[in-house]
């Protein structure tokens, strides 16, 4: 890695020196001063050190490790809360949420289509290494590393359970966020993910007046629905989430067979904690079988309509991109013309576009062709993940024990110490009151 | 979780085909009202920072004195300089080559060179002299080069030609000086360095805009651009007086360095050339303001955004005079020669 | 790597087992894959965001959209190609009153630019960045009327560097780009 910055410098010099040797020409000398006098020297302050940012990503392997024992080893929820605060405090206050996994995927999309960028390999290990995590114990990034969910998890105060039908449909939307970051991403548009996070300006403590407005909302809609931007909104926790599905070993409430005493029932806040199929007679199969025939023929269709409704939608989502807007605004001026005021920025823009109006008009309209593309995969996306949780919502339940949805689990360890079995693990006293300690109660609870 | 409807038959499909149809709609709805709100909050935004001189690139209509008679358009770019030679043939040099118009405008001739030049005079016999950065090249009236002078130093950048009887100056923006030589090309002097003994303040030349002219009294004339003055020398090098003064009001040169150019009537009055505010102004043989040829309003481009939007310091005009007196304005953006008549 | 949790589940693999098996491996093929292909172009220092003098339209946004509260952009000046004026267009107001350092005489909304006396008739231009607001009045003044040697920069001392720059998706002049952390500014070259 050293050599290979060490070549970066030389050719960053030379290239400063040919393009110094190419421009000096045009310029033209200072005065020749005759009092000694100095001429100072332009400084350049360097950005953050490289060892800097392999420094972040040490300590975001180091964190996840620590989290991943903590979760499995001494099942210490005290243990995540600390971790978690140090998290809000490094990659929170100190990294000011840049660099964060939430936005990755936006790079590594923009990446791998726009040939010019090549992701930082920061960026890829802060992509990769939740994810892997994921794959193997399940959302322990979400658990005690993630700096976003550690300040939500920090305000929560008095969980209250959100409504089935909520759960689950508000629970489409990170999806599809994931896809619109992806799409805009994909297009060079921008980066919404990043544009759109809550957090970031509460960590920098400035930021436009909406989106401070918006975190504060979201802490204080956080005090009482758990973790609202995780379980509603977060892209990344959606890819985390379908990590945690199929991970290899998962979060359990009890270290030992679940004698069915529904003590844990009302200790997650979050709303993970599903409970086993109902004993006795099960629904009739065939009414079933029906149910899941139609949704499996659903899906495609859903998909496709996704498809066409994306496109249909694409001249509207193009907008977004500074390009296309340019060329509207444009072709609007042509039409009705506006007097800007002297020098805004829309004036400018256009009378920058006036002096070779035909390569914008047809940057916008190849932009506008990758955007019918981008649209209606997001389309397909969306009714693929609508169609999906149909199918899902349909399926039989097998569990037989209480246990955290493996998905929706932030592994947070908040429910394990509602376990009788757990407690006489750890030689604590067993609650016999019913209900069991609430949540946030329990949060500093051994 | 347990499956949350049991059978999806017909009539739940098509309410939910309706439904998400009147989603897709409203959401239709929601994006557009949401464009339209965002195209109106852009023509109100503002620039709180803007740097705005319209109000001085207005020109009080009384003080113009000229009208256009005609104008036309350079067909070579990068122009940099006119001259008029004998017979009122318009000399303009364009990045590498000189190109002469008849006075309506016809393209005369061209003359390569071998760079890019950035000044230009024209001698009574019709030898045209040419400035390069560092050196001059020298044709005859049928455009044969005769003569290549290396400039003095290694500093040099030629930026200003005048050509006498007997004598050509170039001034030199790069060595901050005027050359003296002879018709032959050899040096022999040189004029308006900073010189106690001489009085000469010295050329104060920020961007490489110095020029240079004989007067028919027999002085030489200098736009030490930096001091916003016009000077006189004598050929010897004697500071003789210099008159300008610095503001932006319409009788003055304002901005870093003006005038960037200038010329001289027939009757021995100045016609003078400025960038950041273009525009083309009178002055009579001690200086004193008389009259505007052209305000910054007429040129338009110039005055918005210099050559581009970015490049101003190769923006501004050049003037020229023929033997009826009539002007010639040469616009370095737009590469237009315009050629104005006193207003009857 | 600590072990798996000690719990009775040491199953004979079940179908939905296998199914998650299956999932984890193909899931671990793609991302390995998709690292693999970023790697093969991957950069070490990755990329910071800088204007292009030469695309920047003095529009204002910069001194409004950053996200930090005074923007990471600050004036920068060219010492080389400054022309060092005593009558500086970048410095002094359009129309001033007298040519002096009283802050009426003066362009910038924050007099952040300390001009200091060198020699007749040249004055020295430099910016003070705890003032400078990055608003690029003065890169028009000095563009317009001078050598233009007054220039944007991002000041990455100040900059977050965040993913998406709050100030480049709104530049009208689309003079924002990511350059190679190596060699993080674009400055105006320095004549010689």
């Amino acid at each position: 890695m050293r050599r290979i910055s060490k070549f970066g410098w030389l050719g960053g010099l030379l290239l400063l020196l040919l393009g110094g040797v190419a421009r000096a020409q045009l310029l033209f000398p200072p005065p020749e001063f005759e009092s000694g006098y100095r001429m100072p020297v332009t400084t350049t302050p360097p950005g953050r050190a490289l060892w800097l940012q392999y420094l972040d990503v040490g300590v975001l392997a180091a964190c996840l490790a620590v989290a991943v024992w903590l979760i499995y080893r001494p099942r210490s929820r005290r243990g995540i809360f600390w971790l978690s605060l140090f998290s809000l405090a490094y990659f929170g206050f100190y990294r000011k949420g840049c660099i964060c996994p939430i936005g990755s995927p936006q790079n590594i999309a923009y990446g791998l289509l726009h040939p010019s960028y090549s992701v930082p390999v920061t960026v890829v290990a802060f992509f990769a290494l939740p994810l892997i995590v994921a794959l193997f114990f399940g959302r322990a990034f979400c658990a005690g590393v993630c700096p976003q969910g550690a300040l939500q998890d920090f305000f929560l105060i008095k969980p209250i359970k959100v409504p089935a039908f909520l759960e689950h449909g508000l629970g489409l939307i990170p999806y599809l966020f994931l896809g619109a970051g992806i799409a805009y991403a994909a297009t060079g548009t921008g980066f919404v993910i990043c544009r759109y996070d809550p957090f970031v300006p509460i960590f920098r403590l400035s930021g436009s007046f909406f989106l401070l407005a918006a975190g504060v909302s979201f802490l204080l809609i956080g005090m009482f629905v758990g973790r609202p931007y995780c379980r509603f909104l977060c892209p990344y926790g959606a890819l985390l989430k379908l990590g945690s599905l199929v991970s290899r070993w998962r979060v359990r409430v009890t270290p030992e067979t679940c004698t069915q005493c529904r003590l844990c029932e009302h200790s997650c806040p979050f709303g993970a904690l599903r409970e086993p199929a109902p004993p006795g007679a099960p629904a009739p199969i065939p009414g079933e079988r029906r149910t899941l025939g139609w949704l499996l023929v659903l899906l495609p269709v859903l998909i496709i309509a996704g498809a066409l409704a994306g496109r249909a939608l694409s001249p509207v989502a193009a907008r977004l991109h500074p390009t296309v807007a340019l060329a509207e605004l444009y072709a609007r001026q042509q039409q009705h013309p506006v007097v800007y005021g002297v020098m805004t920025p829309e004036a400018l823009a256009l009378a920058r576009m006036a002096e070779q109006p035909g390569t914008v008009l047809e940057a916008a309209a190849d932009l506008r062709g990758r955007f019918r593309l981008a649209t209606a995969i997001f389309g397909a996306w969306f009714g693929l993940v609508v169609g999906i949780k149909l199918i899902l919502l349909s399926l039989r339940v097998s569990r037989t024990d209480f246990e955290p949805d493996p998905g929706a689990c932030f592994a947070c360890a908040r429910c394990f110490s509602s376990c009788p079995s757990e407690r006489v693990r750890r030689g604590l006293p067993v609650v016999t009151v019913q209900p069991p300690v609430p949540a946030a109660a329990s949060a500093l609870a051994k | 979780m347990k499956p949350e409807f049991k059978l999806l038959d017909r009539r739940e499909f098509v309410n939910f085909v309706s439904r998400s149809a009147a989603l897709l709609g409203l959401a239709k709805v929601g994006s557009e009202s949401a464009t339209a709100a965002t195209t109106s909050a852009e023509q109100t935004s503002t620039n709180a920072f803007a740097y705005d001189v319209s109000r001085l690139q207005k020109t009080d209509p009384k003080l113009i004195a000229y009208e256009e008679v005609t104008r036309w358009r350079s067909p070579r770019t990068s122009v940099r300089q006119i001259a008029i030679g004998p017979g009122d043939q318009v000399h303009v040099c364009a990045g590498h080559y000189i190109s002469v118009f008849n006075p309506q405008g016809q393209p005369a001739a061209e003359v390569a060179l071998t760079g890019p030049a950035d000044s230009l005079a024209v001698a009574s016999d019709g030898t045209i002299y040419a400035g390069l950065r560092d050196h001059v090249e020298v044709f005859d009236a049928k455009g044969q080069r005769q003569a290549v002078w290396a400039a003095p130093d290694r500093k040099s950048w030629l930026t200003g030609l005048a050509v006498g009887k007997q004598d050509v100056f170039a001034a030199d923006s790069g060595k901050r000086v005027i050359w003296h030589f002879d018709l032959a090309g050899k040096l022999l002097g040189r004029v308006g360095e900073k010189n106690a003994s001489q009085n000469a303040p010295g050329f104060i030349v920020p961007s490489p805009f110095l020029q240079v002219a004989i007067h028919a009294d027999g002085l030489l004339r200098v736009n030490n651009i930096g001091r916003h003055q016009v000077e006189a020398y004598t050929f010897a090098g004697e500071f003789e007086g210099a008159w300008g003064r610095i503001t932006t009001a319409i009788d003055g040169f304002c901005g870093c360095c003006n005038p960037i150019g200038f010329a001289l009537l027939p009757d021995g009055r100045f016609v003078t050339a400025e960038k950041g505010l273009p525009r083309v102004k009178i002055y009579n043989h001690v200086g004193e303001f008389e009259s505007v040829v052209a305000g910054a309003e007429s040129f338009p481009e110039n005055a918005r955004a210099c050559n581009g939007l970015n490049d101003c310091a190769h923006g501004g005009l050049d003037v020229g005079v023929d033997g009826q007196g009539r002007i010639y304005i040469l616009d370095l953006v737009t590469s237009e020669v315009r050629v104005m008549k006193p207003r009857a | 790597m600590p072990n798996p949790p000690k719990s009775g589940q040491v199953n004979p693999v079940s179908r939905r087992q296998f199914f998650r098996n299956g999932a984890r491996v193909a899931a671990m093929t793609g991302l390995g894959a998709l690292t693999g292909v970023l790697a093969t172009r991957g950069t070490a220092a990755g990329w910071v965001w800088q204007i292009d003098p030469a695309k920047c339209l003095r529009c204002g946004n910069c001194a409004t959209h950053c996200v930090l509260e005074q923007s990471a952009v600050k004036c920068v000046q060219a010492y080389a190609q400054c022309g060092y004026c005593q009558l500086c267009t970048g410095f002094f107001a359009p129309e001033p009153n007298e040519l002096t350092t009283a802050a009426e005489n003066q362009l910038c909304p924050t007099s952040a630019i300390q001009r200091t006396f060198v020699e007749d008739p040249y004055y020295q231009y430099s910016i003070d960045e705890n003032l400078c607001i990055g608003c690029g009045k003065c890169v028009e003044g000095c563009l317009r009327f001078g050598n233009g040697s007054f220039f944007l920069q991002i000041r990455h001392d100040r900059c977050l560097h965040c993913n998406e720059c709050a100030i480049a998706r709104v530049c009208p002049g689309e003079a924002f780009r990511r350059v190679p952390a190596q060699s993080p500014y674009l400055l105006k070259s320095v004549a010689k």
